[in-house]
């Protein structure tokens, strides 16, 4: 067996904020990112997922240094790039690029669109003013708008335009990792799509590695390789995409795979939900932090915590019991179309195939 | 109270015909021509991308719009036998928060951030029923208690800041339901959740509308949500209902192309498949709605005939499509035999 090729890694990362300062005592801390260790391999898609303030912005944050670890190392290229200063860290910054959830608010709205996407290769003394001009020009086709759009402001553009506005900009000086926080989830479906499918062009055309954070599990299910699964600051679970879908090994993931509303009528019993309310992530629970809402805890989950503990390759899981847990996951068996849908849906494809060729190219967008 | 008495089992609760709404300044119907009709104890489900007209719709049916700019131009809404359309706003005001509600993405929306919870609720229940504080309070408390907040006598002390946004979402339904009505509309009522709490939400509405026999019409963009909930669905584009029809005869028969276009943009859970087929482009803006069919500059399906506008035909089994070649496999037959039809289809 190879050792895989990491691109990126971190070690017992934690980061903690200060909530509030009382008068006496010491200030109120939150965990958000409580001991997280991640193996990103190189070339592949890797999603986080987890409930609403788990961490997993805070986490992404970190790896690009948009903000500073308390503790715990990142290594990029197995180089620890968390006391990088200067020009090192300028040079880091290049191959590691972030995308916004909200680009529109990463974006500053005094500067053109050419000068925003040219302002990274400018920062890093790419090219001269002709070929960096040509490279926006070339950025912006890419993305799926058109040339002339370099002249205009980001509010002349929707919601899913911006993205990719933020997409270009992040691609321009040829990064080798991608790190995205919820880049679709602002967007509406078929725009949600054109962008998805963007993404997964961009990501082998410059041979990329792509960390995605997404909280719609369809998407994470289509585009990862691999997936994360966080609760309260901490990983609970990797797995290969497929495998942590069908076959979870925690019971957060299974519960939270039971939640997804599956859009095929009839294929899933409704699920009730987990129990309970997220915990306080300033006082988590002793033991196993899921333990509250876990319907397989026991007296050793209450007072032990499970540590993250390697099953496979590229795969762990932090839970006491799992080795005797058998959870329920996706039946992929059950899932398919009926012939008429499915009739429909290749006719649609094909319509589109034969009016504008074979590729099915993301389309530009008409002119606003 | 509302008759009921003189109405029969074919009598639908809520029956809208031809709901039209423009703006000032705005050339086209921003709602154009919609229909629809629901029973008791039914879920109908309002889909489409946002900007179709959707909330409008569900704002014109509270009397919520905001008039002006809004203007109804044409429409009929036959709520228990009363056209909510055409009643003196007093007798509007009996009927909401009453025996119709609704709730939003943003529970903040209807709760106020300076009153307590189950003040709030107990004030809404005060208005409509003739309660003294006691009864109203224990009404309050009995609706947290079934919408599962923990807790609940604690709760009812507590301002909307000091619940999660789950919590909130969950206060705001006990407040719409309190009255028991016979409809509840909600605006996307999950989409700001985790699906965790989606989930739970959704199991909620469930459990109550199966208690209380109300009707529902939920708006959402998620097609997951829809094949859980609803009995019919309507999907809406540009402002139009361009298919209905019961859940699973929209979901296994899809007829209009925006419907199939909106499935497969959506991943569907299934192990991994190559690129979403999406639909190009983007929805028209208000100020600049199509003539014809609204859907045509999207289409792959298009042509010349498109430049009139579909109407919205009924297949037979309550299954409507405002498209002028479906069935596709009929309206582009020499696609029938193109290599990616037969590629799928196998
Ligand atoms: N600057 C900050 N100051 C104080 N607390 C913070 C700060 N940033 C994040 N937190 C807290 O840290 C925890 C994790 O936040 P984070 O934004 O990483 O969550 P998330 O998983 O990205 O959530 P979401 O899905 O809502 O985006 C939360 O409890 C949050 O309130
Ligand atoms: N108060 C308003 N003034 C002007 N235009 C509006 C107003 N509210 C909605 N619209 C327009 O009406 C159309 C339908 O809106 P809406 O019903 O909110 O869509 P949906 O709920 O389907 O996302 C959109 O084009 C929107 O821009
Ligand atoms: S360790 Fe115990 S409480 Fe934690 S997930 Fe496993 S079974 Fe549940
Ligand atoms: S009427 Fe024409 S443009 Fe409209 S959906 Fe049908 S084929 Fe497409
Ligand atoms: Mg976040
Ligand atoms: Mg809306």
């Amino acid at each position: 067996m190879t050792t895989p090729d990491l691109i990126l890694e971190t070690r017992s990362l934690r980061r903690r904020f200060v909530t509030r300062k009382p008068l006496l005592g010491p200030p109120v801390e939150v965990r958000a990112v409580d001991g997280v260790d991640l193996r990103i391999r190189r070339g592949e898609t890797f999603a986080i997922v987890g409930e609403s303030g788990c961490g997993k912005s805070t986490l992404a944050r970190m790896l690009v240094r948009l903000i500073e670890p308390s503790e715990g190392t990142v290594l990029f290229e197995n180089r620890n790039i968390t006391g990088l200063r200067g020009e090192e860290m300028r040079a880091m910054r290049r191959d590691l690029q972030f995308i916004f959830q909200d680009p529109f608010a990463s974006l500053n709205p005094r500067m053109t669109v050419g000068a925003l996407i040219e302002e990274p290769l400018r920062a890093h003394g790419l090219g001269g003013p002709d070929e960096r001009r040509a490279r926006v020009a070339e950025l912006l086709e890419r993305v799926g708008l058109l040339p002339q759009h370099a002249d205009r402001y980001p509010h002349e553009f929707s919601g899913g335009q911006r993205q990719r506005i933020g997409i270009a900009r992040a691609l321009a000086c040829a990064p080798k990792l991608v790190i995205a926080d919820e880049p679709v989830s602002a967007l509406d479906v078929s725009i949600q799509a054109q962008v998805v499918n963007l993404l997964q062009d961009l990501k082998d055309e410059f041979a990329l590695t792509l960390i995605i954070i997404a909280h719609d599990l369809a998407v994470i299910r289509h585009m990862a390789d691999r997936v994360g699964v966080m609760y309260l600051g901490q990983l609970v679970e990797v797995a290969d995409t497929d495998t942590l879908f069908t076959h979870p090994r925690h019971p957060y993931t299974e519960a939270l795979i039971s939640a997804i509303p599956v859009p095929r009528v009839g294929v899933k019993p409704p699920a009730h939900g987990l129990q309970g309310e997220p915990p306080n992530p300033i006082a988590p629970p002793a033991g196993c932090r899921f333990h509250p809402r876990c319907p397989y805890a026991t007296e050793l989950c209450r007072s032990t915590p499970p540590p993250l503990t390697r099953l496979a390759a590229g795969a762990s899981v932090a839970c006491h019991h799992a080795p005797d847990l058998s959870l329920q996951g996706l039946n992929d068996t059950g899932t398919g179309r009926s012939p008429a849908a499915e009739r429909r849906f290749a006719l649609y494809r094909a319509m589109r195939e034969q009016r504008e060729g074979q590729t099915l190219p993301v389309p530009p967008e008409p002119e606003i | 109270m509302v008759s009921g008495a003189h109405m029969t089992e074919s009598t639908p609760l809520l029956q809208v015909t031809d709901l039209s709404i423009r703006f000032a300044g705005v050339p086209g119907n921003l709602v154009d021509g919609v229909s629809l009709t629901l029973n008791a104890g039914e879920t109908l489900c309002v889909v489409g991308e946002s900007g179709c007209g959707k909330s409008l719709t569900a704002l014109a049916l509270m009397g919520l719009l905001p008039m002006p700019p809004a203007r109804r131009m044409s429409g009929q809404a036959i709520f228990e036998g009363q056209d909510l359309f055409d009643m003196p706003l007093e007798a509007l005001k009996d009927i909401r928060g009453n025996r119709m509600a609704m709730i939003f993405q943003e529970p903040m929306t209807s709760l106020n951030p300076a009153i307590k919870v189950g003040e709030q609720i107990a004030e809404a229940v005060r208005r409509h029923k003739g309660v003294n504080r006691e009864q109203a309070r224990a009404r309050a408390l009995e609706m947290l208690r079934r919408v599962r907040i923990p807790a609940p006598e604690k709760r009812l002390d507590e301002y909307p800041h000091q619940m999660s946004g789950g919590m909130r979402q969950r206060a705001m339904i006990a407040m719409a339901l309190a009255n028991d009505p016979a409809l509840l509309i909600a605006d996307e009522p999950t989409t700001a959740l985790d699906v965790t709490v989606q989930a739970q939400v959704l199991d909620l509405m469930r459990t109550l509308q199966r208690e209380t026999n109300a009707a529902l019409i939920m708006i959402t963009h998620d097609l997951g949500v829809v094949a859980e909930m609803a009995d019919t669905v309507v999907v809406m584009y540009a402002g139009r209902i361009v298919e209905a029809g019961p859940v699973r005869k929209v979901f296994e028969d899809p007829q209009h192309p925006y419907t199939i276009g909106l499935m497969s943009s959506m991943p569907d859970l299934g192990p991994r498949g190559g690129r979403l087929v999406t639909i190009p482009g983007v929805v028209p803006p208000a100020d600049a709605m199509p003539e014809g069919c609204r859907f045509a500059a999207r289409c792959p399906f298009a042509g010349a005939d498109c430049a009139a506008a579909p109407p919205l035909r009924d297949l037979g089994d309550r299954h409507r499509v405002a498209c002028w070649r479906a069935p596709l496999e009929f309206g582009a037959p020499d696609l029938a035999a193109h290599p990616a039809a037969q590629g799928a289809a196998s």
